[in-house]
């Protein structure tokens, strides 16, 4: 036995003008489970608190809530000293249990044709990962998007394809998935994050459908002009001006003996738009001693067919790649936009590995910047925080450099071909990551993805900055200040 | 007093797990229909639980013969043959509902459904969707469900059923917030599950209190075979709060192990043929037997060892023993995990009439686990989920096709419900803590091994504790107080029927039996109880 406190949301509607936090001390047995602590609350010390549970065992989705700001399930998360247990992020009817029953229908449902054989083997096979959801809705709670736009949420879409794959339902399901705002999904990831089964909800049902749904004709001009442009030039977007490929070298040398030597994928937007951003990273690998080979033929990652439904051209955008930057016989390939990164460590399969720029510096050790009089904040782009995993080495970094002040991590709206295709919706996301921000009351917002930097440059109301801008200002401040 | 808020229907059925449904979309085609269901509807009960497959005897070189012979030969031929037939019969054609409404179940490479080996069958009869079976068939189920007219209503426990003379005409219920609500209804199916919560280390949900039969016997309905009660042998131990977590038969189907203290393979003592393979109320015994004798593990178990498989095969075809064990710090590709019995199914349940499923009751119907018959003295792992979709397909169309029944609100029943849970609001006892007591209760003297002496004390121990006023801090939490005062009704059951038989059968093992056992010429057939009898069948006299 052991003894621990956790704190925990109250509300009763009919008491309470709003949640508040109660803490409790409480004896559970070693190894028990959150579940265990509440009984433990409500057996011992309060029989008024409220929560939902049945099989006990992570099969039936009731007793999903947060712990520490996670959606998990309760009988499956151990119990901690000091954790803070609250309602999913859904309407609340008693402490924690929310209203399920909209949600519930929100689900579709089979509509037999009547036959009554089991579909082949192939069609099992693919509608089997995508039949575990146990509807504890965590990824409903978790979804940006739900809160601005008409957007039938995770599990209604993967269901909507569940349906699609099916050859025995009757209905078809692609205007239907169009309809309930198919197209309205970032791809930010925090559906597959908080789903208790791992169901890879955008990577099997959200892109599917939406490649189901552009071969059928639904899709949108500024999504076809992607793989137009792609098809083009090998670059998903125009824009006027020098690009980065045409004027940095073929191989940038360090001034001492090169520790590494990486490739350099530098994904459209660096390229075209933001060239100065990718100047400023291979500086700062230069500046630490890593030679950087940058292939001036690469193309287009492929992300923004991937996400929009428009695979046919990326076959060959992948074989063109990979083809370039094997044959460079370098220690590791480095990308510096987040999208890239996670397209070539999960969509392709590449002989050589993947590093975010984040990972490789904390992974080589970087000279200490001088640290600047300013207070910044974090934006984990979502595809570098849920897409690669990778959450503390931009932190690391960040931290050398400045006072770092922590913010919640939800998607800034860009992604997923939104901005292009629904910029209202993707700018009141943005506005939400501004009310963050303001919380933090941080005089520049850092980031490390391009999508992030240029959709929250147009909405956060004050600087916002790469990090090897950053780091790379702190080593000017310094060499400033020795060079006196 | 102004009446509680009252829902009028053709069919009200009581508990939505595989069987509850089930009755309620069949129900539907007849008339309108409510499902009363104390969880979110579709999450609740074991059905979505489980993990094994669906019996059914599909394939040319099986038979239905062979299904009956093997299900009833596992009763300890205890089982209503007419019962046990309609079971085996009807199973494929309930699949093939399912399949029909989407169900996703394994296919073979040629494309039929998959079947595998499953305990106490010689042919792999097994149909099955991984090892979430049971949830495959509820996620069906909800859908069918959903496109019916069906009103249901989650978070909402039946605490009593309503009589019109010697009929039933109804059920009182408490909704999610303590409210009472009336449901009148042509007739009542009570679909509520088991009872196997009513021990401290069992695989059920939190609903398996016993309410069905405890609603039932209360409405004067006969109950047979309460003391059959199947322990699951491979339940988890440590930890503590895990206790009762099954751990799934495929693991010793696929080669595991079972290793006592010193490291012995047990089961060679107890049944050298069938090992580790042997039914369930087998090992079950034999695995109580090494821990009373001092062979057990520090946590009061065995050894379920299944790392001789090497890692490979226990990633691909135990991915969720593994999961779970590693949860709670046990990796089962280099260590063993320790079991012991849980209690898991109630073969016994309310008496049905084989071909409408109505109790001795007029108007009251029961199938699913709340029904007794099909499973005799043990039950074949894959039958329960076969007689969800069998007897429910049944007791919704008898019920749906039943004729309507003029009745009125019976006053004076719902004074007594109210006065009881008024009563409620101002006892003192803590009904959680009632619950655990009785599980010490049920463990100490209504276990696998059984005696007279044991099964007495625990009958007067369980009337003590029942006479406790139990408290109900708010109102939402008078459901709980009814749940726990229907599990000490069932467990009353389960002791008063294991009193009345006093050979040993099945699952139902009497330490100070008479005579040998000889299953298949015992002269004794059900045991029975209601309100107005009890006593025990016998076969050599009418």
């Amino acid at each position: 036995m052991k003894t621990i406190r956790l704190t925990v949301s109250r509300f009763d509607p009919e008491l309470d003008d709003g949640p508040r936090l109660e803490s409790y001390t409480v004896d559970i047995n070693e190894g028990a489970r959150v579940l265990d602590a509440l009984q433990a609350v409500r057996d011992d010390i309060d029989a008024t608190l409220s929560y939902r549970r049945s099989c006990s065992v992570g099969q039936c989705g009731s007793c999903a809530v947060r712990v520490n700001g996670r959606p998990v399930m309760a009988c499956k998360e151990e119990a901690t000293d000091g954790m803070v247990v609250e309602p999913l992020r859904l309407p609340v009817e008693k402490d924690l249990v929310t209203d399920l029953a909209p949600l519930l229908k929100s689900v579709a449902s089979f509509a037999p044709r009547g036959e009554s054989t089991a579909p082949g083997r192939a069609e099992t096979e693919s509608i089997k990962p995508l039949r575990h959801c146990i509807q504890c809705f965590s990824c409903v709670s978790v979804c940006p998007m739900l809160d601005v736009a008409e957007f039938a949420g995770p599990t209604a879409m993967r269901q909507k394809m569940r349906l699609a794959l099916d050859p025995r339902d009757a209905r078809d399901r692609i205007p239907e998935a169009v309809e309930a705002g198919l197209f309205h999904c970032t791809s930010c990831q925090a559906c597959r994050i908080a789903c208790p089964e791992e169901i890879a909800t955008p990577a099997l049902a959200i892109e599917k459908l939406r490649a189901l749904a552009v071969e059928r004709g639904f899709t949108f001009p500024k999504h076809l002009e992607f793989a137009r442009l792609v098809r083009e030039t090998g670059r998903s977007i125009s824009f006027p001006g020098p690009r980065f490929l045409e004027c940095v070298p073929e191989v940038v040398e360090p001034e001492t003996a090169a520790r590494c030597t990486v490739a350099l994928f530098t994904g459209c937007l660096y390229d075209l738009v933001m060239p100065e951003t990718a100047f400023d990273a291979v500086e700062v690998m230069r500046r630490n001693g890593i030679r950087v080979v940058v292939p001036k033929d690469q193309v287009c990652c492929g992300s923004p067919l991937i996400r929009t439904g428009q695979t046919d051209l990326v076959a060959g955008l992948m074989e063109k790649n990979i083809g370039i930057f094997a044959r460079l016989g370098v220690d590791a390939v480095i990308t510096i936009c987040a999208g890239c990164g996670t397209t070539l460590k999960n969509d392709y399969d590449t002989p050589f590995e993947v590093l975010d720029i984040t990972q490789l510096l904390v992974r080589q050790g970087i000279e200490s910047p001088a640290r600047l009089p300013v207070r910044v904040t974090y934006h984990d782009p979502c595809h570098l925080l849920r897409g690669q995993g990778v959450r503390e080495e931009p932190r690391e970094l960040i931290r050398q450099a400045a006072e770092l002040v922590e913010m919640p991590a939800w998607c800034c709206g860009s992604g997923g071909g939104v901005r292009a295709a629904f910029p209202e919706e993707a700018k009141a996301l943005a506005l939400k990551r501004r009310e963050e921000i303001e919380k933090t009351r941080a005089d520049a917002v850092i980031s490390v993805c391009p999508f992030c930097e240029f959709h929250l440059r147009e909405h956060a109301g004050r600087r916002v900055q790469n990090i090897c801008t950053l780091l790379l200002k702190g080593y000017r401040k310094k060499d400033r200040r020795e060079s006196h | 007093m102004t009446s509680p808020e009252t829902t009028d229907c053709h069919v009200l059925v009581i508990g939505a797990g595989g069987a509850g449904v089930r009755a309620a979309v069949e129900a539907s085609r007849y008339g309108e229909t409510v499902l009363l269901s104390k969880a979110i509807a579709g999450k609740g009960g074991c059905t979505p639980m489980a993990e094994g497959g669906y019996n059914a005897a599909i394939r040319s070189q099986d038979s239905v013969e062979a299904h009956l012979r093997e299900t009833i030969e596992s009763g300890a031929f205890l089982n209503d043959p007419i019962l046990a037939g309609t079971l085996v019969r009807n199973a494929p054609e309930r699949l093939r509902d399912l399949l029909r409404r989407g169900a996703v179940f394994d296919v073979t490479e040629n494309g039929e459904v998959a079947q595998r080996y499953f305990g106490g069958q010689k042919y792999p009869r097994t149909c099955y969707a991984g090892d979430r079976t049971g949830h495959e068939i509820m996620t069906t189920l909800m859908e069918w469900l959903r496109t019916t007219p069906v009103r249901v209503f989650h978070e909402t426990s039946a605490i009593a059923l309503l009589k019109d003379g010697d009929a039933a005409t109804g059920a009182l219920a408490l909704d999610r917030s303590g409210g009472l609500l009336l449901f009148r209804a042509d007739s009542v199916i009570l679909a509520a599950g088991g009872g196997a919560k009513i021990y401290a280390s069992s695989t059920n949900s939190a609903s398996g209190t016993g309410e069905g039969y405890a609603l039932g016997y209360g409405a004067g309905a006969e109950l047979i075979d309460m003391e059959m009660v199947q322990f699951h042998p491979t339940g988890a131990v440590h930890p503590p709060d895990a206790k009762g977590r099954l751990i799934t038969e495929a693991a010793r189907g696929e080669g595991g192990i079972l290793l006592n203290r010193l490291g012995e393979r047990f089961m060679v003592r107890y049944d050298p043929v069938r090992m580790e393979l042997a039914p369930r109320d087998v090992l079950s015994r034999a695995i109580v037997t090494e821990i009373r004798e001092g062979r057990g593990t520090a946590n009061g178990g065995v050894h379920l060892d299944v790392s001789r498989l090497g890692p490979a095969v226990i990633e691909e075809r135990l991915p969720v023993m593994l999961e779970q064990c590693l949860r709670f710090g046990v990796d089962i590709r280099r260590e063993p995990v320790e079991v012991a019995p849980a209690a898991h199914h109630v073969m016994g349940g309310l008496r049905i009439d084989p071909l409408t499923c109505q109790t001795t009751v007029e108007g009251l119907y029961a199938c699913g686990e709340t029904a007794g018959g099909v499973h005799g003295a043990n039950r074949l792992g894959g039958n329960a989920l076969a007689e969800t979709q069998v007897f429910g397909a049944i007791a919704g169309e008898a019920a749906g096709k039943s004729k309507p029944r003029a009745s009125s609100i019976p006053e004076k029943q719902v004074e007594r419900e109210r006065r009881r849970l008024d009563a409620f609001r101002t006892g003192k006892a803590n009904p959680y803590a009632l619950l655990k007591r009785l599980h010490e209760i049920m463990g100490e003297g209504a276990g696998i091994f059984r005696n007279e002496t044991g099964l007495k004390k625990a009958l007067l121990e369980i009337d003590r504790i029942s006479r406790e006023r139990l408290r109900a801090a708010v109102p939402r939490n008078l459901a709980d107080c009814c749940s726990v005062r229907n599990a000490c009704t069932t467990a009353i059951l389960v002791c008063r029927a294991a009193l009345l038989r006093g050979e040993s059968r099945g699952a139902h093992m009497r330490t100070d039996a008479d005579a040998p056992r000889n299953e298949e010429r015992s002269l004794f057939g059900h045991t029975f109880l209601s309100l107005s009898r009890e006593g025990i069948e016998r076969r050599d006299r009418p």
